[in-house]
């Protein structure tokens, strides 16, 4: 039953994140997106250890890697901002669109 | 006794505020006003409210709301005797390191919500000495929970049986109180609330909100220190007396030194202090931290 | 009892994973979205997580205090206080994240949980002190290593001096329709080292 409700919570914080890293415009609010369905891994992966395991420890690990990556993808995130911008001048994903062409 | 902890910690921070203020008035003054903290509270109270254009009240309203309870749940994980916290969590540590960063974020809230230049650079400013700060800090609790082998304050406050912690490890105290420097908004570490900003980010509040955000400021002292003193003092060890006198009487300590190296200490500008932040303070909590490993094992 | 705060507590989450997208500031949707980290941190502690729960707390308070503060960095209104909508692809991205959701709620209500609640005299933490720095420490140094990796490179993309001259050098501002005068500062080619001032453009 709670693992239900959990996985229920964790499945609309992936769909809403996925909606918003498809639909922002601006690089910041697309990184809340994945932030967001990093979120929803977060709270599966801590659903499943605490009633699927009978408290084996390597859940929890799971968990702590799942932070590691949303530290690197803020990190490496970010630094893409900042050189995007210095390049640019602009926070925008239009703005560079020019790769495609 | 775990039915007098909620009462404790509540009194604890009600006469550790007055007396933070009234230590500030000494220290800033040299005069031995008892009273003078109150009078100037309930002043504030009764002024009239003054309002900017187009601010986020609800956060401008909460802000020094989550202050306050943010040092109250602080000063809850700290044991009182042996063995007895309010909050007696096996992870206590990372409790005060969470109540430490979201203090970042609300002094933030709180200069941000007023829509107000003055109050915006205060909480730029102090975002951006803050954040390096949490990583000195937590570098300093960890240490402190080595020879404990656990994160629960608890257990740090029982390892402290043999010798405090301010023997074992020196420097840690000394870069703990810079943290509360800034956590409490004082001193050196003054970049949000400065006079150089008329006020910082309180420079638009008035009335309670005001006496409120002051209020949790030294309610936030209290738990710093009472944090410090079970850290770094043994907390509610000691020899005669009953354990929650210890921890008043080094809690008060450590809040007259505070209070001291706040007004003592001079400021550098935010360029300076973010430079002796991330190259000189954190490569030196490092090595304390290597120390403090080195001699656990 | 529990189930009724986890509950709460997911349809929290939930919740405040939706305003970081309906909100009108950048600032509100970041703090927003840390209040739904928080809802999952909370739920970590009722679910015998503690250190999970409250390291979220902890790391999503100071991840989301920069994410705000890079957020008004690069955006038009300093404050953060204005209204703001952009969003592009609107349509599908409605769509995919509703076929997301379907499809994970459909996987979770149809397949055979597991159920092995963690029992409750078990000392989470400390098996997991042992378990990261003991069984799993190639995992644990691997992440290290990883995040030493991801620190250079981040100090390497986003520093300005850079092995071809300054990173801003000849760069242009996007213009305001395509094709259209570049809007906003030029970047001063004295090089005084003023690459704080980015608010007024656009």
């Amino acid at each position: 039953m709670t693992l239900t409700i959990v996985l229920l919570g964790a499945a609309a914080l992936i769909g809403i994140g996925l909606y918003g890293a498809l639909s922002q415009q601006s690089f910041v609010m697309l990184m809340m997106g994945l932030e967001l369905m990093l979120n929803g891994a977060l709270l599966a992966v801590v659903g499943f250890w605490s009633q699927g395991l009978a408290g084996m420890p390597e859940g929890q690990l799971l968990a702590i890697i799942v932070m590691a990556v949303m530290a690197v993808e803020m990190a490496l995130g970010f630094a893409l901002v900042v050189a995007v911008y210095r390049r640019r001048q602009a926070d925008m994903t239009k703005s560079i669109g020019t790769l495609k062409e | 006794m775990s039915a007098t902890l909620p009462l404790l910690v509540l009194l604890t921070l009600a006469a550790g505020a007055w007396l933070a203020a009234w230590l500030d008035r000494l220290i800033a003054t040299g005069r031995i006003e008892p009273l003078a903290p109150l009078r100037v509270g309930a002043a504030l109270l009764l002024r009239q409210r003054v309002t900017t254009e187009a601010p986020d009240a609800m956060n401008w309203r909460l802000a020094p709301a989550w202050y306050l309870a943010l040092a109250a749940v602080g000063l809850s994980v700290v044991p009182f005797a042996p063995g007895a916290a309010l909050i007696d969590s096996p992870v206590g540590i990372v409790v005060w390191g969470s109540c430490e960063a979201l203090t970042v974020v609300t002094v933030f809230l709180h200069g941000w919500s007023p829509n107000a230049p003055f109050p915006l650079i205060g909480a730029y400013r102090y975002a951006a000495i803050g954040l390096p700060v949490m990583l000195p800090s937590m570098f300093v609790l960890i240490a402190a929970a080595l020879p404990a082998e656990s994160l629960s304050l608890v257990a740090v406050v029982e390892s402290q049986r043999e010798a405090w912690n301010l023997v074992r490890q020196p420097l840690g105290l000394p870069l703990f109180l810079l943290v509360g420097l800034t956590l409490t908004l004082r001193g050196p570490f003054d970049y949000a609330d400065g006079e150089d900003l008329a006020g910082g980010t309180s420079a638009e509040d008035s009335g309670p909100g005001r006496a409120l955000w002051q209020l949790a400021r030294l309610a936030m002292l209290v738990a710093f220190s009472a944090m410090a003193a079970a850290v770094f003092l043994g907390g509610p060890l000691g020899p005669w007396l009953p354990g929650p006198v210890w921890l008043w009487l080094k809690t008060a300590g450590i809040m007259a030194l505070t209070v001291a190296a706040g007004h003592w200490l001079a400021r550098t500008t935010p360029g300076r202090m973010l430079t002796l932040l991330w190259v000189g303070l954190l490569p030196l909590s490092f090595l304390h931290l290597a120390i403090a490993g080195a001699l656990a094992l | 009892m529990r189930d009724a705060f986890v509950i709460a507590l997911v349809l929290f989450a939930v919740w405040t994973g939706w305003r970081v997208f309906r909100v009108d500031s950048m600032v509100r949707a970041s703090f927003s979205l840390m209040l739904s980290f928080f809802a999952v941190g909370a739920i970590g502690v009722l679910l015998s997580a503690p250190y999970i729960g409250v390291a979220t707390v902890f790391m999503m308070a100071v991840e989301m205090m920069v994410m705000a503060i890079f957020m008004v960095m690069f955006m038009m209104n300093p404050a953060g206080l204005n209204p703001m909508s952009m969003v592009h692809q609107h349509r599908l991205s409605i769509g995919a994240g509703a076929a997301a959701f379907a499809a994970l709620a459909a996987a979770a209500l149809l397949s055979e949980l597991p159920d092995a609640p963690v029992p409750t005299d078990k000392a989470v933490v400390a098996d997991l002190g042992h378990e990261l720095l003991g069984p799993s420490m190639l995992i644990f140094e691997t992440a290290g290593v990883t995040l030493l990796a991801t620190m250079v490179g981040a100090v390497i993309l986003s520093s300005r001096q850079g092995r071809y001259g300054m990173a801003d050098q000849g760069s242009r501002p996007p213009g305001l329709e395509p094709g259209g005068e570049p809007a906003g500062r030029q970047p001063d080619e004295s090089g005084g080292g003023h690459h704080h001032d980015h608010g007024g453009h656009g």
